[in-house]
């Protein structure tokens, strides 16, 4: 005998199941009305795409900010040491000029004078904004970093404390 | 004689048209509920009635099962709100009236007396009741299939389409239960 009869009531009927529907029925939801009082009301589904919307907006401008001030940083030095002004002409005493017998009489703060003057080529000269500037976007990306860091040990003490339970588990397992 | 719980697994019934019919249905009427009409409630309530009265009766005292629908369906008015899926309805009334069930008996565990509050007035009722209480004693997974189907008349598809149960689960339990059930009433000896 298929079971067909009780499983979607078509096929061969079943007078067994047949029976006890007909015994059982008698038990069978009987409608009566719903009564939804008055001052019952359906609380609004909260939609929070707007807040989720604006917080990520935020948190992407931040993020490009702090990209563009870090790019800015090192895309500086390249055209700062293009910028960097050609040495000055010093008075320099070149190994080749025969000794005279003038040169004797060169105070010697003159010759360190000379000395100190030459500029070097691979460091940039900067501005007093510049500076100022630079300093405050290495400011930022130092938080940013510490902010990081924090995040970081803030994640890996929850994690290690979250289960220990599970921590021992996966000892015992690894040992 | 009967198929067996593998050939059943093999040869899932194909879903009824209804079902998907009846899932946008609800999804419509709770999006209309969710908007503020009153009326699209009370339609869901016509359709799931049926169910939550079945899912209540396979566990509490007959006397208790209407106002027990009722509450439910307050309860359900309540927190729509919360209810992620719209076309999952279904599963959730369901789980909010087995969870009603577990609490009615937390609540009343020593002021109920089950036994007679079954008894029915007439010949009939009493026999209902008697194999109401036969079922009841079957194990869970069954009796609440068996009720949803002899009682309240829900072919299977209709039942899994309405709890959330795949189709393949409920034909076993409902062949399982039904094997357990005969075995009671004693139909294998032809009574």
């Amino acid at each position: 005998m298929n079971d067909d009869y009780l499983w979607d009531k078509t096929g061969e009927p079943d007078p067994q199941v047949q029976e006890l529907e007909e015994i059982l029925g008698s038990l069978r939801y009987q409608p009566k009305p719903l009564q939804i009082p008055n001052e019952l009301r359906l609380p609004q589904r909260r939609n929070y795409f707007p807040w989720v919307a604006i917080a990520a907006g935020v948190s992407l401008a931040i993020l490009a900010g702090g990209i563009w001030l870090s790019t800015r940083s090192h895309g500086d030095a390249p055209q700062r040491q293009a910028e960097v002004t050609p040495p000055a002409p010093v008075k320099e005493v070149t190994p080749s000029a025969p000794k005279t017998p003038e040169r004797k009489n060169e105070s010697p703060e003159e010759v360190v004078a000379v000395h100190k003057h030459r500029p070097r080529a691979s460091v940039p000269v900067l501005s007093k904004r510049e500076r100022e500037e630079a300093l405050m976007a290495k400011e930022q990306v130092m938080l940013a970093l510490r902010l990081t860091t924090e995040k970081l040990s803030l994640v890996h003490k929850k994690t290690q404390n979250t289960n220990p339970a599970n921590q021992i588990k996966n000892q015992h397992r690894v040992g | 004689m009967y198929a067996t719980a593998d050939m059943l697994l093999t040869s899932p019934a194909p879903a009824a048209p209804e079902q998907s019919h009846e899932t946008a249905i609800e999804v419509v009427l709770v999006k209309a509920v969710l908007e503020g009409d009153r009326d699209g409630f009370t339609r869901l309530y016509d359709l799931y009635a049926p169910l939550v009265h079945g899912i209540l009766l396979a566990r509490v005292p007959r006397a208790e099962v209407d106002d027990l629908v009722q509450d439910i369906f307050l309860h359900a008015f309540k927190k729509l709100h919360t209810l992620r899926e719209s076309s999952s309805f279904g599963p959730w009334i369901a789980m909010i009236a087995r969870n009603r069930a577990v609490d009615f008996y937390r609540r009343s565990r020593e002021t109920v007396e089950i036994n007679d509050e079954l008894r029915g007035s007439n010949t009939q009722d009493s026999r209902a009741t008697e194999i109401l209480e036969l079922i009841r004693n079957l194990p869970e997974a069954y009796r609440e299939t068996l009720v949803l189907r002899l009682v309240e008349g829900m072919t299977g598809p209709e039942i899994a389409a309405r709890t959330g149960l795949t189709a393949a689960s409920v034909r076993v339990n409902l062949h399982r239960g039904m094997k357990l059930l005969r075995e009671q009433l004693g139909f294998m000896e032809g009574l």
